[in-house]
């Protein structure tokens, strides 16, 4: 990765911090659970008659030491080990996460519709088909599931993809089958260590962990899951209006979590979920891909450097449309993400987190595609600078004119596929006018449906293995989970 | 190897020569394709076996593929020099052995009309053309229109097309139509224009037989035509 966007020097990255820990240590965290406060003062905390907790730096220092991942690898797992997402300095390219929503949008009806277990299907299909996705994030809250969604949306998911699968969860009963089944996709506790499974939950702005969060913290402790601590601090409801002020709050806020889960397990790999949205005035709604999202997801990267954390950074269109809003939304996120340095995205679909469509995923993968390309850069070398080629060129005369081009060389064969990435089954239309309305004059998005449809008519997920069909089989025996295919 | 063990060993080496010719184009390995061929014809191979079932065979593939989008433009390009460069030695070798090369599949003049230097267009069409056994005569750019007819007349060609890139130039498309039909022989040559500032409505209104919108829609539809008239 070599394009790189910087908004911070180090000067204002120390202040930012700075402010962080003086917010932890002056106006404190309030901690919905005795069990956790009294852990925390037993480690030099000091607490408030109303359970405020106040952090001391030397603390943290601890903390952030006995955080293993930090300035080392974040591991994301799924079936395929070959398919794990290594998040950590000098990776390739920033990896991508598709998340399965709670809604479904059908582009070609433009309706909304609950999700349904074949839609989690298809979508997560096609992201294990699609290069450009790297992993899948679940949070559905499917009403069918009630309160074992955790799990079944685990299992859905693996059942379709070998691709890292991680799950978000308010329910610290759902834990123990989700477990259990990574357990045995991972081939026993012992390998799950190594290959943990990942679980994202909320703390509650301003600097609050309320009683749901806390049960969050002592679960994933206790089975030993690679928790992921989100914070949300809408800019102006929840936090301050100002990037600077809201950036700090939040860091405050995911350094407190940070400590509680090593002061829980120390030695538990850790990292965050951090979107940023900015409340909207005009009509009174969190909005989460406006203009401060932008700014926010150009210092991300350099955020993730500083603290040594991966910070995970969701694009969330707020467009209810596949349409040019979208486009705009979907783009300028992830544009300033990659450029940013950001070493991971979570991509919601549509409708403020809400929805998902599969003919987005194809949009989201050229989209992908051409901002990575940006980030590998120009490379400068004799072949690439291509001055023999060019005097080749130039050198073939006809009239009195120079008559030759690049389009018999064999230079252009090397370089145009590595210099350009072209697809020989491109989505992006660049026909002549009279060509396109010859090919049935069709848009993006039926041309997208189709290719969504062929898609999922060739490519058919590794299947479950029998001992795991017969280890999900004993599971939903066990915890009165009804078969959910 | 005796003289006997040749023999009976010819029919294998034969199919040999013609798919390491074939391979050679079909990976775009223009120096290949010419050390193939001569290897193939020091070697004794029928050169029209080479040129059909080697060559032809390869860039008719190629074509297809490009045709069906999964190769680009470039490796087609590529494919079809590589290909010419095999036809050439085969055609010398022909010649010297007296065998008569087959009819072209039709006799066609191209160039860029007047007050225009642009050529890639039309030299892709001129290059696909020719490796599909098409005669082609390229005037080549910034011609006038009598240059279309006098070459068309002076090769008996059965097609002209011309290329425009600027709306300054189109006009001239319509001067080649026009002195076409002036010196009679406008019944018996068929007419193709295309470049990126011609259209499909310009086409209909100066009388122009064909319009293609890119290189390879013109290759396609000049093909079509001469098929249907053989």
């Amino acid at each position: 990765m070599r394009a790189k966007l910087e908004v911070l020097n180090k000067k204002e990255l120390d202040t930012i911090y700075g402010t962080a820990l003086d917010i932890l240590a002056k106006i404190g965290v309030s901690i919905e659970d005795g069990e956790l406060v009294k852990l925390l003062k037993d480690n030099g905390c000091s607490v408030s008659e109303d359970n405020i907790v106040y952090f001391p730096e030397s603390l943290i220092e601890r903390c952030l030491k006995s955080t293993p991942n930090r300035k080392r690898t974040t591991r994301l797992c799924g079936r395929d080990p070959g398919n794990d997402m290594l998040i950590q300095n000098g990776q390739e390219y920033p990896y991508a996460i598709s998340h399965v929503l709670m809604n479904y949008y059908d582009a070609m009806s433009s309706t909304y519709r609950g999700l349904t277990k074949e839609d989690i299907r298809r979508f997560v299909t096609l992201s294990d088909h699609l290069s450009s996705i790297d992993g899948i994030w679940m949070c559905t809250l499917m009403p069918e599931f009630d309160k074992m969604y955790t799990y079944c949306e685990y299992e859905l998911a693996v059942r379709s993809t070998t691709k890292p699968v991680c799950v978000s969860s308010f329910e610290p009963g759902a834990i123990p089958p989700t477990y259990e089944l990574a357990a045995a996709l991972a081939g026993g506790e012992d390998e799950l260590k190594k290959r943990p499974l990942t679980v994202a939950f909320c703390e509650i702005s301003p600097l609050t962990w309320n009683i749901y969060g806390c049960n969050m913290l002592k679960a994933t402790a206790l089975w030993g899951i690679q928790p992921v601590i989100t914070v949300e601090t809408p800019m102006g409801d929840t936090g301050p209006a100002t990037f600077a002020g809201n950036i700090a709050q939040k860091i405050a806020e995911l350094l407190s979590g940070l400590v509680i889960v090593q002061l829980l397990k120390e030695g538990l790999s850790v990292f965050f979920v951090v979107p940023l949205e900015v409340f909207d005035m005009r009509t009174a709604q969190i909005c989460l891909a406006s203009r401060g999202d932008f700014v926010w997801a150009c210092a991300v990267g350099q955020l993730e450097d500083y603290l040594g954390i991966p910070i995970i950074s969701p694009i969330s269109p707020d467009s209810k449309l596949l349409d040019m809003q979208e486009a705009y939304e979907l783009s300028f996120s992830l544009l300033t993400r990659m450029l940013g340095g950001n070493k991971a995205t979570v991509i919601h679909g549509l409708d403020q987190t809400h929805a998902i469509n599969n003919e987005l995923l194809l949009l989201m993968d050229e989209m992908l595609i051409s901002a990575r390309r940006i980030l590998q850069g120009i490379d400068v070398n004799a072949e690439t600078l291509a001055f023999d080629v060019l005097a080749d060129v130039a050198s073939k005369i006809e009239n009195k004119r120079r008559s030759g081009h690049f389009l018999n060389q064999k230079h252009t064969l090397k370089w145009y596929t590595k210099e350009h990435l072209p697809r020989r089954d491109a989505l992006i239309d660049k026909y002549s006018r009279e060509k396109w309305i010859e090919k049935g004059s069709k848009s993006f998005i039926q041309r997208a449906n189709e290719k969504v449809e062929e898609i999922l008519k060739s490519h058919a997920p590794e299947p479950i293995p029998q001992e795991i069909e017969k280890k999900i089989r004993e599971i939903h025996q066990k915890y009165r989970i009804p078969d959910l295919v | 190897m005796t003289k006997l063990e040749y023999a009976e060993n010819w029919g294998t080496l034969m199919e040999k020569y013609i798919t390491e010719v074939y391979k050679a184009v079909m990976s775009y390995d223009t120096e290949a394709v010419k050390s193939k061929v001569t290897e193939a014809l020091d070697g004794g191979a029928d050169p029209l076996r080479i040129m059909n079932e080697g060559l032809s065979r390869a860039i008719v593939e190629i074509g297809d593929l490009f045709g069906r989008e999964e190769i680009f433009l470039v490796e087609l390009m590529i494919a079809a020099e590589a290909c010419m460069g095999g036809m050439e030695i085969a055609k010398k070798k022909l010649l010297e052995k007296k065998i008569p090369i087959a009819k072209p599949k039709g006799v066609i003049v191209i160039g860029t009309v007047k007050g225009d230097i642009h050529n890639i267009g039309k030299d892709i069409v001129k290059t696909l053309l020719e490796t599909s056994g098409f005669e082609v005569h390229d005037l080549g750019v910034d011609q006038p229109a009598e240059n279309f007819v006098n070459k068309a007349i002076e090769v008996d060609a059965r097609l002209v097309a011309s290329s425009a890139l600027l709306t300054t130039t189109v006009s001239n498309q319509k001067e080649i139509e026009e002195k076409l039909k002036a010196s009679g022989i406008r019944g018996r040559v068929k007419t193709i224009i295309g470049g990126a500032a011609t259209t499909a409505e310009w086409s209909k209104e100066i009388g122009a037989d064909f319009y293609a919108a890119t290189a390879t829609d013109g290759v396609t539809l000049i093909k079509r035509y001469f098929e249907n008239t053989t």
